[in-house]
């Protein structure tokens, strides 16, 4: 307990200090519990999720970093490893390939490597992994683009 | 029985020849198999040397440290012929990557540290060298990390394996390290990680497993070369190595299970109830039909239809109830009546025999009493007669082969029947398979009894004649049982099982002298005693493996016979009437 908080205050004070370092993230931390983040992250150039801001929420456990923390998207997003009603992702680094040598900021950086390349073998979104395996490259990027449209851009008017 | 041999030659030339037979038959490496004592018993104490042994040989071959030996063995299953063939295979650096053993070749293990402080990329902290830990992949975080790592993954279950905590790293870490580190801030947890690791070699080991005794006996069993054999622990509890049930050879563990499975659940029994009686609709109590009328009619006066269980009036002619217009499903129903019966006798029909046999093994038990007494009677007699051990010897042939008979009805039950191999073979391939076992069995079953009544005859009452012959016939009977019951089990071996298209049912090869009992582990640092691959005859003399030859109880623990086979070994050989461990010339001569 007083380990993973030591821990989270530093990667606390690590992230204000870079602030500028990477501005495809931006991480957050609740007022009132350091377990809770949020972090917003902006989908990658060349994927239908360019020009999205997509919002993840962290729930750290006590055990952190022993322990991976549990992310999942609050921005509705139509990816084949995202589940699509729930935002649960399915990424190894979150699991068993977990190394408490990983950061709140660098689960964020293995996110978006994911938007950018997704696994459709391990789907959590079935259609989107349909589509994917069956080879529909473009019918995934214009659903997937609109729900970026959709969803994870600011409205306008 | 083969110990009693040596003496008979003295007396009878007439036995010469089936006792030649014998002998030649030993020999054949099929015949016994070939191996001296493999099966071993690992107690609480034994269990650190037995380790040891096998982690010896991988360390002195690899030139290991103990803890990378330990790793890879884990992580081979303590199969240490599997860690050799993949070395040969793919060499030393495959088998240690797969295995996750990172053995430092000493360079920069003790490089100069640049700076006195180091940062652990867990906790962020700046610290002195002396605190943080280099794992023998190269990784080094602070003690205080790697501590609550090992705390969480012990905490977890997965002391076998823990690994470093860097990304992509799969090194397991070091045994030592672990205990040094846990031991500092949570002692008892060490010495379960220390305990985890220990028993591993019985958890991980596919040769090792627990001794299934209730209450356990806290020993396991280790076997050297099938693990499809049935074994006896020191506590004395004879089990199937394999499922570790009661020894239940020549039934296969699968057909064993579904057997034990099918007993309890009767459910032949509730089929037949089902198919046979129907419930009153006004009373519902069951209702047997009787002949063939389809009106049937309960003790509470009310008529019913049977084909659909509605209440009916009682006018009816032999087909139709006056104002009851049915009749559907009578056909299938019929159907599914004639099937279930037909099932179900067959059922009973092997449930009797398996049963009769259970029972009379249960009797037969019971003789070892009347036997002591009757060998006692005779050993009072002033007579030339002198050597008593075909009586003993009768007896345990007769237990042994009851047993292998009573386990064959079972085996013939799913063999032959639907349950398990009906696209197997097709019904004249069946027919033919089940007349040459059935003719086996039949014969094996009738010389069975036979030998059963000579050895229940109150032949100590006998004149000394009268006694020779039926002496001979007893060791007669002997010779022709164990062949009968060994060709019963090479017949479901190669003839029966050995056909069919899955080898997932396997049997416990015969064991002539009864179900090997397994010795104390001693450990030889060097010798391979255990695996040399010949049959030693000298281990019937010092009672080696032949401690099983007692006459064994049914499969449950069976504390009389253990008993009496101990105070034969420790007491005088004069009064050891059932240790059939000791060639009769040696119980003689005492
Ligand atoms: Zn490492
Ligand atoms: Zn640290
Ligand atoms: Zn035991
Ligand atoms: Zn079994
Ligand atoms: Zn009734
Ligand atoms: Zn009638
Ligand atoms: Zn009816």
């Amino acid at each position: 307990m007083q380990a993973s908080r030591a821990r989270l205050f530093k990667e606390y004070k690590e992230v204000q200090r870079e602030k500028a370092a990477d501005p495809d993230i931006q991480l957050v931390c609740d007022d009132s519990n350091i377990f809770k983040w949020t972090a917003l992250i902006k989908g990658p150039s060349e994927t239908p999720y360019e020009g999205g801001v997509f919002q993840l929420a962290f729930s750290v456990p006590e055990q952190y970093p022993l322990q991976p923390p549990q992310v999942r998207f609050l921005t509705k997003i139509f990816h084949p490893n995202v589940h699509f009603k729930t935002g649960e992702i399915c990424l190894d680094i979150l699991k068993n390939a977990w190394s408490p040598a990983w950061t709140l900021q660098s689960v964020c950086r293995a996110i978006i490597a994911l938007m950018g390349h997704p696994e459709p073998d391990s789907p959590l979104n079935c259609d989107s992994g349909n589509l994917l395996r069956s080879g529909d490259i473009r019918g995934f990027q214009s659903m997937a683009r609109m729900y970026t449209r959709l969803a994870a851009m600011p409205k306008k008017g | 029985m083969e110990d009693g041999v040596g003496s008979e030659e003295d007396y009878y030339d007439s036995d010469r020849e089936s006792l030649d037979g014998l002998e030649n038959e030993e020999s054949d490496p099929q015949w016994v198999p070939a191996k001296g004592p493999s099966c071993k018993v690992i107690t609480k104490e034994s269990l650190l040397a037995a380790q040891r042994e096998d982690l010896r040989r991988v360390m002195d071959l690899l030139s290991l440290r103990e803890h990378h030996a330990r790793t890879l063995l884990i992580h081979y299953r303590w199969d240490v012929e599997k860690v050799f063939a993949v070395l040969v295979e793919k060499g030393k650096a495959r088998l240690f990557a797969e295995a996750g053993v990172s053995v430092v070749e000493n360079h920069d293990a003790d490089s100069p540290v640049l700076s006195s402080t180091e940062t652990c990329d867990i906790c962020m902290e700046d610290l002195p060298s002396s605190e943080v830990t280099k794992m023998d992949c190269g990784h080094c975080f602070c003690n205080s990390c790697w501590t609550e790592h090992f705390i969480v993954k012990i905490n977890e279950g997965q002391s076998k394996r823990i690994r470093c905590m860097a990304y992509k790293c799969f090194a397991i870490c070091d045994e030592g390290i672990i205990r040094t580190l846990v031991s500092k801030r949570h002692p008892d947890l060490a010495e379960k990680f220390d305990r985890f690791l220990l028993e591993s070699y019985i958890e991980d080991n596919k040769m090792v497993k627990w001794c299934p005794s209730t209450p356990h006996c806290g020993s396991a069993i280790r076997v050297e070369n099938d693990e499809f054999c049935e074994v006896e622990c020191s506590c004395g509890f004879q089990f199937c190595f394999s499922c570790l049930s009661e020894a239940h050879s020549p039934c296969s563990c699968l057909m064993w299970e579904l057997w034990i499975k099918k007993c309890r659940d009767e459910s032949e029994t509730v089929n037949w109830i089902t198919v046979h009686t129907k419930p009153c609709p006004k009373c519902h109590k069951p209702v047997e039909k009787n002949g063939g009328c389809n009106l049937v009619s309960c003790i509470c006066g009310q008529a019913f239809c049977w084909l659909c269980g509605g209440a009916t009036g009682r006018d009816h002619t032999w087909s139709h109830i006056t104002g009851h217009s049915c009749g559907r499903y009578k056909e299938d129903r019929e159907k599914k009546a004639e099937r279930a019966k037909r099932d179900l006798y067959r059922y009973m029909h092997y449930h009797n025999r398996y049963k009769a046999h259970t029972d009379s093994f249960e009797q037969e038990s019971r003789l070892r009493e009347t036997i002591r007494e009757k060998v006692s009677n005779l050993e009072e007699r002033d007579s030339r007669l002198r050597d008593f051990s075909w009586v003993t010897n009768g007896l345990y042939r007769l237990f042994r082969s009851r047993r292998a008979l009573s386990y064959s009805y079972p085996f013939a039950f799913y063999m032959f029947g639907d349950d398990l191999f009906k696209d197997e073979m097709t019904n004249e391939e069946r027919e033919l398979k089940q007349h040459l076992f059935e003719d086996q069995q039949q014969q094996l079953e009738a010389n069975v009894e036979k030998l059963s009544k000579f050895i229940e005859e109150p032949f100590d009452q006998y004149d000394e004649d009268k006694i020779m012959e039926i002496r001979m016939q007893v060791i007669n009977l002997c010779v022709i049982t164990d062949t009968l019951c060994k060709k019963m089990y090479e017949c479901i071996e190669n003839d029966l099982l050995g056909s069919l298209q899955f080898g997932i049912h396997n049997i416990a090869p015969y064991q002539s002298k009864g179900i090997e009992r397994a010795t104390e582990l001693t450990v030889f640092w060097s010798a391979t005693a255990n695996d040399t691959g010949k049959f030693h005859k000298p281990d019937e003399q010092t009672g080696g493996t032949t401690e099983s030859d007692r006459p064994s109880g049914s499969g449950s623990s069976d504390d009389n016979g253990c008993s009496s086979r101990k105070r034969a070994r420790e007491g005088s050989f004069g009064g050891s009437l059932f240790d059939l461990n000791l060639p009769a010339d040696v119980i003689d001569r005492n």
